[in-house]
């Protein structure tokens, strides 16, 4: 029963390769749809099931982090699927950016999707290889979907990239199992003893995990990647890769170093500090959209980061403002991932100056995009802001302030680049050739959904609340 | 000199200056190799050498289970997967291009 969302998942994933070879191709824009069914029943069930438990003889549990895992990644799921649908029937006027093979791009997507939702309840080091494997691989694929040279360049690169980081990862993991003699995560963490073969296996680790998280300096592959994949799996590698990256790094600090929990500290502030100043100093220069939303991402990635800080006062804390900044910068890109999917697959057009009068032609496309963009900026009322408050709060009580006095600055520097997309929408003229083009019913459910998610997460204080209660029982359960 | 080597066993050292070494040309190949189905023998190196680093720790920490050993049979079908979606790419990629050189992929850019 604890594996209801994966199994649920799975079984859809391989139904949809039966329906595919029986409904006619008139019927097929139904595919997407039981795609979508299967992502919503196993949302369901992941919020129904029991907050704890394990199978396999504790190789796969399941508590209130994984829970929260689990739910953040199918909604990343059923977002991206949603919002490809029209792509992937071919609906937009841009030809070329409309995705082949609508089964088969659904089932890769699903199998990915499940690997992501193994990786949060793997408690040992197969499982969490395996799963981190399959929360990874399809993914080469969907970067390489559309099968133009961009498309299969971004795919050559993140296959060498990732496969780098799967060795690296894979070594570190060898060497701390070689230390310990165990494969439970909880039991490896008992049995390590700080010394120089220590070090090298949770170096490796630590740079396996930054491939996946892109964390500068390893987030070199992002950029070109994320251009050249298509927009659809651009805004699935920013949200859903990024959540598997951090379940992946929850389970290496709060499970196998635990023990050293009040020492990694400066070596999480450092790699925040980086990835955050790097990724937004390189978005100021860019000039396509999809590569400003790479470095964006990266930076992202960095104040995430910052929820893993801090052992000394309220150990929960950072994990819930970790979790549902994750919940809240998951909806808020994917609303902006929406409105650079609708303006590329009808126009193909994809540079931000491209996105000039858009506030003219379409007012309320340019007002979810500036709402999405405030959001991951932090303009107050908005969700980005309160998730990065209490992130930015979690690196005050850790004595970290210069990290918080860091972090700020690199907000003020992002509004910089988000508004000048913003600027570009509202206030320079519309070009002559640019005029209205179709927004299909679809999209704009899912830019709805997203916008006004991005905006209440922030306003109404009980799903941060219900997150922080839950988790802070996780760690009363099982750490401290 | 031939009986010597003939019978010494090699101890859980040898076994880890080869994954080292393993994985140390791994590592070089990927970075110096200039056809993109190289790279991709260089980082499957790289991966078996992880392979075998838990087979070596299972036979000499943990002789008593075979956790090691299955997670070596893991790790080759994983590697085996991933050989399989990089080849796709690269065949989709050459039919384009016709080339593999990773020093040639610059057509992305801003």
């Amino acid at each position: 029963m604890l594996m209801l969302p994966e199994l649920i998942v799975v079984v859809t994933a391989f139904a949809l390769l039966v329906v595919d070879l029986l409904v006619s191709e008139r019927r097929k824009p139904i595919l997407p749809m039981i795609a979508l069914a299967g992502i919503a029943a196993a949302l369901v069930a992941a919020w129904m099931l029991p907050q704890s438990g394990q199978l396999l003889g504790g190789r796969f549990a399941v508590d209130s982090v994984s829970r929260w895992f689990r739910i953040i990644f199918l909604i990343a799921g059923g977002l991206t699927i949603a919002v490809s649908a029209d792509s992937l029937n071919g609906r937009g006027a841009f030809r070329p950016a409309a995705l082949s093979s609508r089964a088969e791009f659904c089932l890769i997507l699903l199998f990915n999707l499940a690997g992501m939702l193994f990786l949060a309840g793997a408690r040992d080091l197969v499982t969490l290889y395996v799963s981190l494997e399959l929360a990874t691989i399809p993914l080469f694929l969907l970067a390489a979907w559309r099968r133009d040279v961009e498309s299969s360049e971004a795919g050559l690169k993140y296959v060498i990239l990732g496969a780098l980081g799967s060795a690296f990862l894979l070594y570190g993991l060898g060497v701390l199992y070689g230390l310990t003699g165990e494969m439970r995560l909880e039991a490896m963490s008992g049995a390590l003893r700080a010394g120089p073969a220590f070090w090298l296996g949770v170096g490796m680790v630590v740079a396996g995990v930054g491939f996946k998280l892109t964390l500068v300096p390893f987030h070199l592959w992002a950029a070109d990647v994320y251009q050249g994949a298509p927009t659809q799996v651009t805004a699935y590698l920013s949200v859903a890769s990024k959540g598997a990256g951090l379940a992946l790094l929850f389970h290496v600090l709060y499970r196998i170093l635990a023990p050293l929990a009040p020492h990694w500290d400066g070596v999480i502030a450092v790699l925040a500090a980086l990835t955050m100043t790097v990724g937004n100093f390189a978005a100021i220069v860019q000039k396509n959209i999809k590569r400003l939303m790479a470095f964006s991402a990266i930076s992202q990635a960095g104040y995430l980061l910052l929820g893993f800080l801090g052992h000394d006062g309220a150990p929960g804390r950072g994990v819930a403002a970790m979790l549902f900044y994750l919940l809240v910068y998951v909806v808020t890109n994917l609303a902006a991932f929406a409105v650079i999917i609708w303006y590329s697959g009808e126009t193909g057009r994809e540079k931000i100056e491209d996105y000039r009068g858009l506030s003219k032609t379409h007012p309320l496309m340019a007002l979810a995009m500036m709402v999405a963009l405030f959001g991951l900026a932090g303009i107050p009322p908005l969700a980005g802001f309160v998730g990065k408050f209490f992130l930015f709060s979690v690196a005050s009580k850790a004595g970290l302030h210069w990290l918080v006095g860091l972090a700020a600055i690199n907000s003020t520097v992002s509004l910089y680049y988000y508004l000048g997309i913003v600027r570009r929408m509202y206030i320079e003229p519309a070009g002559a050739e640019d005029r209205a083009v179709r927004v299909s019913p679809m999209l704009a459910t899912v830019l709805a959904i997203t916008t006004l998610a991005s905006v209440i997460l922030g306003v109404v204080p009980v799903f941060f609340e219900t997150i922080s209660f839950q988790t802070a029982d996780w760690l009363k359960g099982t750490l401290w | 000199m031939i009986e010597q080597l003939a019978t010494m066993a090699p101890g859980p050292l040898h076994w880890l200056v080869l994954t080292a070494l393993l994985f140390a040309i791994g590592t070089y190949g990927i970075l110096t190799r200039r056809n993109a189905v190289g790279v991709l023998m260089a980082v499957e190196l790289a991966l078996n050498s992880g392979a075998l680093n838990f087979v070596v720790f299972n036979r000499y920490v943990a002789p008593a289970g075979v956790d090691g050993q299955i997670m070596s049979i893991f790790v080759i079908a994983v590697a085996a997967a991933e050989v399989v979606v990089g080849m796709a790419i690269f065949v989709v990629l050459f039919r384009h291009r016709q080339t593999v050189d990773v020093t040639r992929m610059n057509r992305i850019r801003d």
